[in-house]
């Protein structure tokens, strides 16, 4: 049989493998599997599942079972910036719904759903852990805290604008930020190229897509 | 910000406390030296029990006992539990990006300890910042000998994988961790089996928080019995505490236990921003049933204090409501995310949090009724027979017994405004 | 001193003697303390999830809800089932299920069966409280061609999925989402197509699966109920057949813990509506000239008497009674051997075994030895298209820790959870066993597997294409095993009840071997002489009416034409006779070739008794009224030896059963009213304790051929085929598969043949080829009994060829 993923990136294929051996049951490489098929598909697709289902060796509906469980695994397009509003209590308490206003007005999308031009896909999720410097939003999952909604809509220009290829979690911070949950400590290298957790063993932003 | 056990090392190098260089010149990997040099894995678990540390996840229970259950069939795994994700709590957070070989020297000795060659790390996706420090750390500790073969020529050797969880609360409650973990949908299991005695693929298995782990270094090299003398007997050691809401100074603190609340929220918390007055607070996390100013300003903060209370510390975060604060939106909130993330498989859950949601959205929508109130109680009362703290269970874990938690505290504390609201509501409609 | 098997638990204040480890809600039940419950079965894990069955224990601090479905007794447990905390969680649960779901009882297939309903109605409150929004979802969903998900009546309860995944090991269906939104769901294009799919709606507590077939069919207080057996193979899988106004309208398995377990294959369950198919035959019909008149049965009757009463015995030969019951195969043996006085009898048809390994291998085993196997030993056709309910209990056996061993030139269904799967290239299994049996190089590790009893063998021919005297070896060999027990595999509905009745050239009734002095002397006393020639089988029967030796064929619920391994022996015979009679329920590919069609009664309109593969006999009741003018086959009988001039003693079946079970030792003692009044209601294994079976016979290992050209045929079964069972029922007929000539990359690559390409198989069949690498090299695999194989020779040696140019 041929390779389920031989349309992968070379290096995305790689790390599939070793995935696949690095853990005592090969069923355990399912969510890293899922967000590096969601890598190569833009979202987890229906063939993204299909694939990481032949990866493992389980059906279909066993990886849809488990990729349906997580709000992270995208089974519909998502623009290029998914932009998370926390509207948990602490940021509610703190003007998230202001934030989310904002965002949905300058993103031109209703929470849970994708900009015309595809842009930006707009969700409020719960707690992201950054109560302390709510309310927050995280932007392909890299985090801004400490912002208002006058700050919420610059940020979102500033991303039509610069269009950047990757996000960095630390240039937001500054330019859009404020109270922040505790002190980042020294500078963040690494950022986000897709709507998916920039991790290295998953995909990095030393690759590109 | 104190800088007791925890936290002096990031807070006296605020830009590089998370590097392998900056954490050896400050004592790091010491305590591993010391564990791996000089004490039997049966004297590292002694010294564990004997510092009291009650687990920092939430339920408290004692560290050193939930070690001894772990049973001897190999392999066994050390799972460590970074999923912090309930409303109000991003202390882990801090520890996994500031300083993260302090907890992979937590980690390499209680695998030392346990008996463990194969240790996880989860830790929720949107933590993407913490999964790269920590991964980073794990490398850096490859190339430096503290993690791989033959740790510092001991003949011990681990290796620990970082693995990232995928959006769901649920997944901090540990046998839903080890479920998502094996690639599952992460759905608790029905306990026992404990996975002390069957866990990660059916092995053995200890499942510890972040910040449990990160203080076993300390507790290594200072011995157990000197952090038992830190902090109230029952509540030994320190705390990080996760302050949010309503409060001055927002963050994370990491006290010794023992101080009032009225201390912890006007004195470490700095009080109420703009001169309002504090309506009420959660002590430990969405989950825990709410304190007001009336009863409970000179409660103290330790975990049996708080729990003789009716409520719990939890995992240490406090939310704090001003006088603003509208309670019923408060406690929607809360309650739908508990609804958001119960995980499906139990009846009274699935249906229950989802309809208190449901309920309390209607009330906040002006479509409230009198007998809404009985209402709300009587679904609760059906998730967690009693309405007590700690909750029994119609549920197979305590997710739904959360979400009855606020609206305990809003029927309890607030029940004048909640039948206001009801009242206007219903005057307004005509 | 106290019995360790027990414990004594406290249930609402009274103490109860219970079995040890037994789950606390069985426990309760057994006593009469009911406690409610949607996800617990019996025969699946118990997951706690509905919630349903809390009630309260006490501990050491104080009462506790706990599920009482994951709860195991313990000795001084202390239980209140029905106390003021209990019955709230209990009624609080039973509210969280009805809030979401839809009040459509009315036109629910559920309701009136319906636990929920039922529940609902003598716990729940008058009203809801629930003024919000009902959960809504697209409705019906279909998940498979046999079944439907009504997504808003589920209640979670996780019974389908387990089945689909634990029991049937088809993980298709299956959760998605999460919290509120949690669904049953399939994957797009991937169907719950599932040989045991209609379990799934036998056990939904809820009206959320539903079969295709049954929809807005009937009432549940409309149905009468029979208990039979269903006879689509040799398993016999106990039924509740239901009716509804004269019509067979649902079947669902009954739990005989030792045949079914209350599981049903798809076929067990569907294939019912071929009786009540158009396509029936119910009325006798003569030849005339090229086509088929009506005719009495006293014109039918009269005819065959006359024309049969003209031939010798030993011209006149019977074909079939597989699918009999073994009151009517045993009235046709009497009937050729003492009305007709002929030996050539047999109810295989060239695709069987020895049948003296088939009706009394020793040591046999039964169904229920496989739960306290070590090791089973499968080398035999893939059980999960012949077998498909034995399937289930191997992986039973396997779930609960038995090493699997499976042999076989094609991948089979049992090889994803076998310990240990060899692969042999058809047509060379006597070399296969021989490196088997002796542990050489790389079968070292199997054969130590082996070596592990108690062993149960199941074995049987592979394939149509493979060499019957290979079982045999096979059944030596596994006779050499330690414990070892051996199951003889045959697939055709009652052909077990059919040898043992003595429908075999070389078997009298009740498992008799013809050269048995002893055993023939008893039988000629009750019956008078018997034919002084040796029986023929059925190959040797067609080659002889070819040849002229034999003149009259009788073909009895057969179709040699579809069935035998060539297929153009078959025809030829048919087209040679002098005169051929089939008893049939279906116009097939052979009886179109009659002379005369008598009109068959089949399962659902026959009472009787049939045999299962351990030996195990069985009650068969009718349900429905026979179709048309159609009559059992020994009345048939009976009434054309009265034609003939002799009374056959056979015109009812307490009639037939006495004699039975006073000439064919075997069934000593078992009558139909001992099997419906005093034996086991699971059916008794014969022979009982103080009967005899006169026939102990032990295989022997003898000289195979191996086959060794090009390519080899393995000619194998699927459970959806072209037979007559399938093609007459209305859900099942398009669920055949597209047929493929399976084969190994390597050969393909040889002859330069690519994966979709035509080839030509034997000379005869073009067939698109499937590459496969589980395929044995040099083996072509191909579905035996298939529209698109119609017509192959059953052999091992076979050609395959590319196209020519221009074809």
């Amino acid at each position: 049989m041929s390779s389920p993923i031989k349309k992968w990136s070379h290096s995305n294929q790689e790390r599939a493998q070793r995935l696949l051996e690095s853990y005592p049951d090969r069923r355990s490489a399912m969510m890293p599997l899922l967000y590096i098929a969601s890598l190569e598909h833009d979202h987890v697709s229906q063939d993204a599942m299909r694939e990481v289902a032949a990866l493992i060796g389980l059906t279909a509906a066993q990886v849809e079972s488990v990729a349906s469980f997580y709000t992270m695994f995208k089974r519909e397009e998502v623009g290029d910036y998914l932009v998370s509003v926390c509207t948990s209590i602490s940021c509610f308490l703190r003007g998230a719904d202001d934030v989310l206003d904002a965002v949905e007005q300058a993103c031109d999308a209703r929470h849970g759903s994708t900009s015309p031009d595809g842009r930006f896909t707009v969700e409020h999720v719960e707690c992201i852990g950054a109560c302390g410097g709510a309310p927050a939003v995280q932007v392909n999952y890299e985090l801004i805290e400490g912002l208002t909604g006058a700050k919420a809509q610059q940020l979102i220009e500033w991303l039509k604008d610069t269009r950047p290829q990757v996000v960095l979690a630390d240039e937001m911070q500054q330019l859009f930020g404020g109270q922040r949950s505790f002190d980042w400590g020294g500078p963040e290298p690494d950022g986000a190229v897709a709507p998916v957790p920039a991790f290295a063993p998953y995909g990095s932003t030393a690759e590109g897509r | 910000m104190s800088d007791l056990i925890l936290t002096s090392r990031m807070t006296e190098h605020p830009t590089d406390s998370h590097t392998i260089g900056r954490f050896i010149e400050t004592g790091g990997y010491e305590a591993l030296r010391k564990a791996l040099g000089e004490m039997s894995p049966d004297e590292i678990k002694a010294e564990v029990k004997l510092s009291n540390m009650r687990g920092r996840g939430g339920a408290g229970f004692p560290t050193g006992v939930k070690w001894g259950f772990l049973a001897p069939a190999e392999p066994r795994y050390l799972v460590v539990n970074g999923d912090e994700s309930e409303p109000g709590t991003f202390n882990d957070r801090q520890l996994m990006e500031r300083d993260p070989h302090q907890l992979i020297e937590g980690m390499v000795i209680s695998s030392y300890a346990l008996g463990v060659d194969r240790a996880f790390v989860y830790i929720r996706g949107e933590y993407a910042r913490s999964a790269r420090r920590v991964q980073r750390a794990i490398d850096e500790a490859y190339e430096a000998g503290y993690l791989g073969e033959n740790i510092l020529g001991s003949g011990f050797s681990l290796d620990i994988t970082v693995h990232l969880g995928g959006g769901a609360y649920i997944c901090g409650e540990e046998t839903a961790l080890l479920n998502s973990l094996e690639g599952r949908r992460g759905e608790p299991r029905l306990k026992p089996p404990f996975p002390a005695v069957e866990g990660l693929y059916a092995k053995p298995t200890i499942v510890n928080n972040v910040e449990s782990i990160s203080n076993i270094p300390w507790i290594v090299s200072n011995g157990g019995s000197s952090y038992a003398a830190i902090g109230p007997e029952r509540s030994a050691g320190t705390k990080m505490l996760s302050i949010s809401g309503h409060i001055k100074r927002p963050g994370n603190h990491e006290i010794i236990m023992g101080m009032t609340w009225r201390d912890l929220i006007f004195d470490l918390g700095g009080g109420i921003p703009e001169g309002r007055a504090l309506k009420a607070w959660i002590p430990g996390g969405a989950s825990s049933p709410w304190f007001v100013p009336e009863e409970h300003l000179d409660t103290i903060v330790s975990i049996d204090d708080v729990a003789a209370s009716g409520s719990m510390l939890g995992a240490g975060a406090v939310v704090v409501m001003d006088e603003t604060t509208n309670v019923v939106a408060a406690a929607h909130r809360i309650v739908r995310f508990f609804a958001h993330e119960s995980c499906g498989q139990c009846t009274p859950c699935r249906e229950g949090t989802r309809w208190l949601e449901d309920v309390l959205k209607r009330i906040l929508d002006g479509d409230g009724r009198p007998q809404d109130v009985d209402l709300l109680l009587d679904i609760s009362d059906n998730i967690s027979p009693g309405l007590l703290w700690p909750p029994a269970m119609t549920t197979i874990c305590p997710l739904g017994p959360s979400a009855v938690s606020p609206v305990t505290s809003i029927t309890r504390w607030f029940m004048p405004e909640v039948e206001a609201m009801i009242a206007a509501k219903e005057l307004a409609h005509g | 001193m106290a019995d360790p098997t027990q414990v004594t638990i406290t249930i609402n204040g009274v103490e109860h003697d219970v079995p040890a480890g037994e789950w606390l809600i069985t426990a309760a039940e057994n006593v009469g303390d009911y406690i409610p419950r949607f996800c617990f079965h019996e025969k699946l894990v118990p997951v706690g999830k509905c919630r349903a069955c809390l009630v309260e224990v006490e501990g050491p601090r104080g009462k506790s809800l706990v599920p009482s479905c994951t709860m195991p007794v313990s000795d001084g447990m202390v239980v209140e089932t029905e106390s003021a905390v209990a019955t709230k969680a209990q009624k609080g649960v039973l509210e969280f299920l009805l809030i979401n779901h839809p009040l459509d009882c009315p036109v629910c297939d559920k309701g009136g069966e319906c636990p929920l309903q039922d529940q609902a109605y003598a716990f729940g409150p008058g009203e809801s409280r629930f003024i919000e929004e009902k959960r809504t979802y697209l409705k019906p969903l279909p998940v498979s061609d046999l079944v439907l998900l009504d997504r808003e009546r589920c209640v979670l309860c996780d019974r389908c999925v387990r089945v689909a995944d634990d029991i049937a090991g088809d993980p298709l269906l299956v959760f998605s989402e999460r919290g509120n939104s949690v669904q049953i769901r399939t994957f797009p294009d991937e169907p719950f197509a599932s040989y045991f799919s209609g379990n799934t709606v036998q056990l939904c507590p809820v009206g959320a699966l539903t079969s295709v077939d049954y929809r807005f069919k009937a009432r549940p207080w409309d149905l009468s109920h029979t208990t039979s057996v269903s006879l689509v193979d040799t398993v016999h899988s106990t039924v509740d057949v239901q009716t509804s106004r004269g019509r067979i309208v649902r079947v669902y398995g009954i739990e005989n813990d030792a045949v079914n377990e209350g599981w049903l294959s798809d076929k067990d369950r569907f294939a019912f509506s071929a009786i009540h198919a158009d396509t029936r035959v119910s009325v006798p019909m003569i030849r005339k000239d090229d086509r088929f008149e009506e005719a009495t049965w006293n014109e039918a009757l009269q005819l065959i008497a006359s024309r049969l009463g003209g031939y010798m015995g030993s011209e006149v030969a019977a074909i079939g009674g597989a699918h009999n019951t073994n009151e009517e195969a045993f009235v046709l043996g009497k009937f050729m051997r003492t009305v007709i006085g002929s030996a050539h009898i047999d109810s295989q048809i060239g695709d069987g075994i020895n049948p003296h390994l088939a009706a009394a291998v020793i040591p046999r085993a039964v169904i229920d030895d496989l739960d306290s196997a070590s090791t089973i030993f499968v080398w035999g056709p893939d059980l999960k298209e012949s077998l498909p309910v034995l399937y289930l209990r191997v992986r039973k056996a396997v779930r609960q820790g038995a090493t699997l061993v499976v042999v076989n030139p094609a991948p089979t269904g049992l090889d994803s959870i076998a310990t240990h799967v060899v692969s042999y290239r058809a047509g060379t299994g006597s070399d296969a066993l021989r490196k088997l049996s002796s542990g050489d190089g790389d079968m070292a590790a199997v054969r130590q597997a082996l070596g592990v009893g108690p062993v149960v063998a199941l074995v049987g021919r592979t394939s149509v294409a493979e060499d019957p005297d290979l079982t045999e070896c096979l059944a030596a060999f596994a006779r050499s095993l330690p414990d070892a027990k051996i199951l003889p595999i045959l697939e055709r509905s009652n052909i077990f009840g059919a040898l043992d009745m003595g429908l075999a050239p070389t078997l009298l009734p009740g498992r008799i071997s013809i050269d048995s002095r002893h055993g023939s002397d008893a039988l000629e006393a009750a019956w008078g002489p018997l034919p002084d020639h040796h029986g023929r089988d059925t190959m040797s029967i067609l080659q002889n009416t070819i040849d002229g030796d034999t003149a009259a064929l009788l073909l009895v619920g057969t179709d040699p034409v579809a069935d035998c391994p060539d297929p153009a022996v078959a025809l030829a015979a048919l087209e040679a006779a002098d005169f051929v009679v089939a008893v049939d329920a279906f116009i097939t590919e052979s009886s179109v070739h009659a002379d005369v069609i008598l009109p068959a009664a089949v399962w659902g309109e026959v009472d009787g008794t049939v045999t299962n593969l351990e030996g195990r006999v069985q009650r068969i009741r009718p349900s429905v009224q026979a179709t048309g003018q159609t009559r059992t086959l020994y009345s048939v009988l009976d009434d054309l030896a009265h034609h003939m001039g002799v009374e056959l003693g056979a015109s009812n079946l307490s009639m037939i059963s006495k004699e039975i079970a006073d000439i064919a030792p075997t069934y000593e003692g078992v009558t139909v009213d001992f099997l419906t009044f005093e034996g086991d209601p699971n059916g008794v294994v014969v022979p009982l304790d103080n009967a005899t079976q006169p026939l102990g016979y032990i295989p022997v290992d003898i000289p195979v051929p191996v086959v060794t050209g090009e390519f080899t045929l393995h000619f194998a079964g699927s459970l959806y085929d072209d037979g007559v069972w399938v093609r007459n029922t209305e859900v099942l007929k398009n669920l055949p598969r597209k047929a493929y000539v399976r084969m190994h990359p390597s050969d393909a690559s040889r002859r330069a043949i690519t994966a979709g390409e035509t080839v030509v198989v034997a000379g005869s069949h073009q067939l698109p080829v499937a590459l496969d690498d589980t395929v044995a090299k040099g083996t072509v695999v191909v579905p035996f009994n298939v529209r698109e194989t119609k017509g192959l020779v059953a052999a091992a040696d076979v050609t395959v060829d590319t196209l020519a140019v221009g074809e």
